[in-house]
């Protein structure tokens, strides 16, 4: 049911973004719907010639300038695009029943604990990382140093923070961003663009 | 409810009795529904059907029909459906937008629909891994906070009280600036840096003489970022350049949060290692308060891949360049440095701050 509905809201969508066609526009519009939009069954009933408020909708045809020179088709290709994301032609919101309201409110609702749980969650692991940091630290700073080293002489080494900001503070190495499926091989050593 | 629920449907409808007898049977058919019974394990086992009945008093109490006949006014009928307003006229006015979140707001979006591997990278390893990279101990009993907030305040300099016309006079601003700077503040856990927003602008002098340059560099950002670009004006008269204050002659765009993260990813994963000799970002970018900066010449522009698919759409020669300015929450330029190396982006040259 909720399918259908995206279908007929899809389609007035399309049909308000995009010109009904006149025999010179048909060839733009493919091109267009190729670039931005997935091109979807709403997307060929949209390009074919729209039933209602065809002579009002009907785009301005350009004026000559005088000089007479047609312009860039590419130019004129953009300039559609920003036309079908002019405020005019922004699509009505949508219209909700009290009950479906009320359904999309809970769900909402949910999606915001569910992020604050998760959030909460990130920030309590920080904190119980940074807290466990600062106890080893301090325990280091209370303890005599291996053989004949003085008190702290470990915590002294351990807060020593050279070339952290410097060019090798974080190796080019460790920037692999997490994937579902990471690569056989970690880095290619030998890859030269 | 939960044991019967692990028995197969028909069985379900049975009386209790004839279950126990028919077990055996059940154990049988078992093979197809322990399948699905993994995946019956996330549901809550509670079920409103098991719920107990309500008893008499309950009953007598519950009687929605009478409170809507009690009401003095009447609600709107089911057929109403409130239409968000089209204009935001002020906050003082009665008639306000509902929130971006509300569907049926004008301006909701939905979403998100994923989560970025950078954004998800930085969250599960990169944010402890740098708090753990740059952690300054500070030994317990000391009074740290007030060495932070003498160097925080007091730093307008004072006049020397050497003329009486001193008194009450404002302080000033430190030598060779008219703002404070930012202080950097240490890495704890409530202080990772962060990628905060993203802004995309683009100078397009030519624009002034010719439009469709303008058009070109919108169109250009609206692909890459995936966000309607706003022209901006030249600020300055420079007669040497053509220009004159007030002329549309650019467009910027901002994007923040996920687009962001993907956008970073786009450009280090994809058009970073694609441009030929590329060294890295210069090491002296940043303006001292953790928003560092790189360009794109027009050559570049094209290796992305929105603009790659589609390069013919495109005039080639009026394709303009950009900068990037990446705004961070960090308090200074080299902070900022360490979270983007840790995102993959290297840097080269003398590193300032």
């Amino acid at each position: 049911m909720s399918f259908l509905s995206v279908n007929i809201t899809l389609r007035g969508l399309t049909s308000r973004l995009l010109p009904p066609s006149s025999p010179t526009s048909t060839r733009l519009i493919p091109a267009m719907s190729a670039a931005f939009f997935s091109t979807t069954p709403a997307m060929a009933a949209a390009a074919a010639p729209a039933k209602g408020g065809a002579p009002k909708a009907t785009p301005k045809k350009k004026k000559g300038k005088g000089k007479g020179e047609a312009r860039d088709p590419k130019i004129v290709n953009m300039l559609q695009h920003f036309a079908a994301l002019s405020p005019r032609r922004i699509p009505a919101p949508l219209r909700m029943g009290r009950n479906r309201h009320l359904r999309h409110w809970t769900i909402h609702r949910a999606w915001l604990m569910f992020r604050r749980k998760q959030r909460e969650q990130r920030e309590g692991t920080l904190m119980r990382q940074y807290q466990s940091m600062h106890a080893a630290c301090e325990e280091l700073r209370q303890t005599e140093g291996p053989g004949t080293r003085d008190q702290g002489y470990l915590y002294r080494v351990a807060m020593e923070k050279k070339g952290v900001y410097g060019h090798n503070g974080v190796p080019i190495e460790y920037a692999r961003p997490q994937t579902e499926t990471p690569a056989r091989m970690a880095w290619n050593h030998e890859w030269k663009p | 409810m939960a044991a019967l629920r692990e028995v197969s449907r028909s069985a379900r409808s049975l009386p209790l009795s004839q279950i126990r007898h028919s077990y055996q049977l059940c154990q049988r058919r078992c093979a197809a529904t322990q399948a699905a019974e993994a995946v019956l394990q996330d549901l809550e086992t509670d079920s409103t059907l098991g719920a107990p009945e309500l008893s008499p008093e309950e009953k007598k109490i519950f009687r929605p029909w009478k409170r809507a006949a009690d009401r003095k006014y009447t609600l709107p009928s089911s057929r109403y459906q409130y239409h968000p307003p089209k204009y935001n006229r002020g906050p003082l006015h009665p008639i306000q937008s509902p929130p971006s979140s509300d569907p049926i707001a004008r301006d909701f979006v939905p979403g998100p629909f994923n989560l970025p591997r950078l954004r998800q990278t930085y969250q599960s390893t990169v944010a402890s891994d740098l708090m753990t990279l740059a952690y300054n101990h500070k030994p317990p009993g000391e009074s740290h906070e007030h060495e932070q907030h003498e160097e925080t305040t007091d730093r307008l300099r004072g006049w020397d009280g050497s003329s009486p016309y001193h008194k009450n006079r404002q302080k000033r601003a430190p030598r060779g600036s008219p703002v404070l700077k930012l202080v950097e503040r240490d890495i704890t856990f409530r202080n990772i840096p962060e990628i905060k927003e993203i802004t995309i602008a683009t100078f397009v002098p030519e624009a002034i003489k010719e439009q469709d340059y303008l058009l070109v560099a919108r169109t250009m950002l609206l692909a890459i970022t995936g966000t309607t670009p706003e022209i901006t004006k030249t600020k300055s008269n420079i007669a040497q350049w053509g220009l004159k204050e007030g002329e549309r002659a650019g467009v910027k765009t901002t994007i923040y949060g996920n687009a962001a993260y993907e956008f970073l990813d786009r450009c280090i994963h994809i058009v970073f290692p694609r441009i030929k000799d590329w060294k890295g970002i210069k090491g002296t970018t940043g303006d001292g308060s953790g928003n560092l900066a790189w360009g794109f010449q027009p050559s570049e522009m094209a290796i992305f891949p929105e603009i790659e698919v589609n390069y013919a759409m495109y005039p080639s020669k009026m394709l303009p360049g950009c900068r990037v300015f990446v705004k961070t929450t960090a308090t200074s330029d080299r902070q900022a440095r360490l979270l983007l190396q840790a995102l993959g982006i290297p840097f080269y040259g003398e590193l300032r701050n």
